[in-house]
């Protein structure tokens, strides 16, 4: 694959909600049309489908929405998380580059509140619910935390440095009408915030969201003639590690060391960029301990310094590199990966008023899901 | 410090039993091959042609260390936990497998600020009609 041969062309979302009235094929559909429109398209223009196992089929949406030629349909397979919409990118550009499509629909979308909560799906994995159930180690902010501690212990972690994780990203929600927590959150909010599992406070976890989002990708060629500015897709990799999400969260040799730089590397390496040349990125945040984690394996500081330099500021509001513009997972909305792909478009195409960073042109999304890792390159050319 | 009050549940999977009758028999007890005697944990799962018939369950070292921890306040385990709450999580590291981390409840810890690399010695611990794995600080 090479880059910018693709662009993202169109992109749509429902509202980002603590717990939504609509279903979830509802949201999707809602999404999708509005991506397909945004693009200037109908959606008989749309050929490609690039869906998700936890959203409707391909038949389904694409019925609703009316599509008339599904030429290309696939489905990504990596975990949940952020990491399947930098994967749906990855095969949108193959099926564009071998001219099986020209405008691939990409949606997502979540219902938090279904029956039996989000994290129902854990114990259905028999080593958890042999071996972790029992003791209690159950769910992301139990995992997260005590990846959270053995950071601290290998590279050292003071409250304030995790805690401006959080607050930076809350600062950004601040300037972002259409995100979930807008209230301002200092250190002292930060504090009163409960505590679930040390060293994690809500404040520290995602939100929970019922949403969707959409991307139109098409043919670099074809959207030089579309609506709004190209913004291609320069770089785009997928990094894994071997272990399954049954062991993952207590045999990797490294719980923390996510597969991200191997898929920072591809991604610039496909791109012909590196992390300096970055206006800006949007960094999957699940947890701040992930998100920390994951932005040194960006590229953004060195391994071990992502507390330092998110307490020094640099990803703020006027920071020298902006991250999570719209507030992020945590006080944006929890739609994984699509919502941040949205956020990267909106920046580069100068459409974000109050929040909008000035003269962004190269933007990074990056993405875990499980074992997988997903970096996207953006630039608007 | 409270204690967790879940099931064991093993659905299909009885081979995993062998963990718990180490713990009935005051013994940790991990999976390995039986012909190299190499640690497998947690065990993979038995699919013929492979692990089939191979693993067998061998008692590591009551002793080791802390790979890390977290203390739960507010429990997610399904149901109503709330007055199980606060634990501490340890993920145990036996001194002969230090490669296999062992999940399980810090214990007779009052007063002992976890943390990783803390030496730790195991305990089961009788929770309602089951045993779990405990750890206690050497």
């Amino acid at each position: 694959m090479q880059g910018n041969r693709i662009a993202i062309t169109g992109i749509g979302k429902t509202a980002y909600l603590r717990k939504g009235t609509q279903t979830l094929t509802h949201m999707v559909v809602e999404a999708s049309l509005k991506a397909i429109a945004d693009a200037g398209l109908t959606p008989a223009d749309i050929d490609g489908f690039v869906g998700n196992t936890n959203i409707p089929k391909s038949d389904d949406i694409g019925y609703l929405i009316g599509m008339k030629d599904r030429a290309f349909s696939a489905t990504t397979d990596v975990a949940g998380g952020s990491a399947p919409a930098g994967q749906a990118v990855i095969l949108a550009q193959l099926a564009i580059e071998a001219g099986l499509a020209r405008h691939v629909l990409i949606p997502y979308g979540i219902w938090s509140n279904k029956p039996g909560g989000v994290y129902a799906f854990h114990a259905n994995e028999p080593l958890k619910a042999a071996f972790e159930m029992p003791v209690g180690f159950f769910g992301q902010p139990s995992y997260f935390a005590s990846m959270a501690n053995r950071y601290a212990y290998d590279y050292g972690l003071s409250e304030e440095e995790l805690a401006s994780v959080s607050i930076t990203y809350r600062e950004w929600a601040v300037l972002n009408p259409d995100a979930q927590r807008r209230e301002p959150m200092g250190l002292a909010e930060y504090r009163q915030s409960p505590m679930i599992s040390t060293p994690l406070r809500v404040a520290d976890c995602c939100l929970t969201t019922d949403g969707a989002g959409a991307c139109v990708v098409s043919a670099v060629d074809c959207a030089r003639d579309m609506p709004h500015p190209v913004v291609q897709v320069a770089g785009c990799g997928l990094g894994t590690s071997n272990f399954p999400h049954g062991i993952l969260f207590t045999q990797n040799p490294c719980t923390y060391n996510y597969p991200g730089e191997a898929s920072a590397k591809k991604a610039y390496e496909m791109a012909g960029l590196g992390p300096k040349d970055l206006d800006l990125a949007q960094v999957y945040d699940g947890f701040s301990i992930s998100a920390l984690v994951q932005t040194e394996m960006l590229g953004l500081c060195e391994r071990g310094e992502g507390g330092k330099f998110y307490h020094a500021g640099h990803a703020r509001p006027g920071g020298r590199m902006p991250v999570n513009t719209s507030g992020g997972h945590m006080s944006g909305g929890y739609v994984p990966g699509i919502s941040l792909l949205i956020e990267a478009v909106k920046q580069l195409r100068g459409q974000e008023g109050e929040r909008q960073v000035p003269d962004a042109r190269v933007c990074a999304v990056v993405g875990l899901g499980g074992n997988s890792h997903t970096t996207t390159i953006l630039t608007r050319s | 410090m409270g204690i967790p009050n879940y099931p064991v549940n093993l659905g299909y999977h009885t081979e995993l039993q062998g963990f718990y009758d180490g713990l009935a028999a005051g013994e940790l007890r991990l999976t390995a091959n039986a012909e190299t005697g190499e640690w497998l944990w947690y065990p993979p799962e038995n699919i013929p042609g492979r692990y089939d018939g191979q693993l067998i369950w061998k008692a590591v070292s009551p002793e080791g260390s802390a790979y890390t921890f977290t203390t739960v306040k507010r429990s997610l385990l399904p149901g109503d936990h709330k007055d199980e709450v606060p634990f501490t999580v340890v993920l145990f590291e036996p001194d002969d497998a230090p490669d296999c981390r062992v999940p399980g409840v810090l214990v007779d810890a009052e007063g002992v600020e976890p943390a990783c690399g803390m030496r730790l010695r195991f305990r089961p611990v009788p929770v309602g009609d089951h045993i779990i794995a405990g750890f206690s600080p050497a």
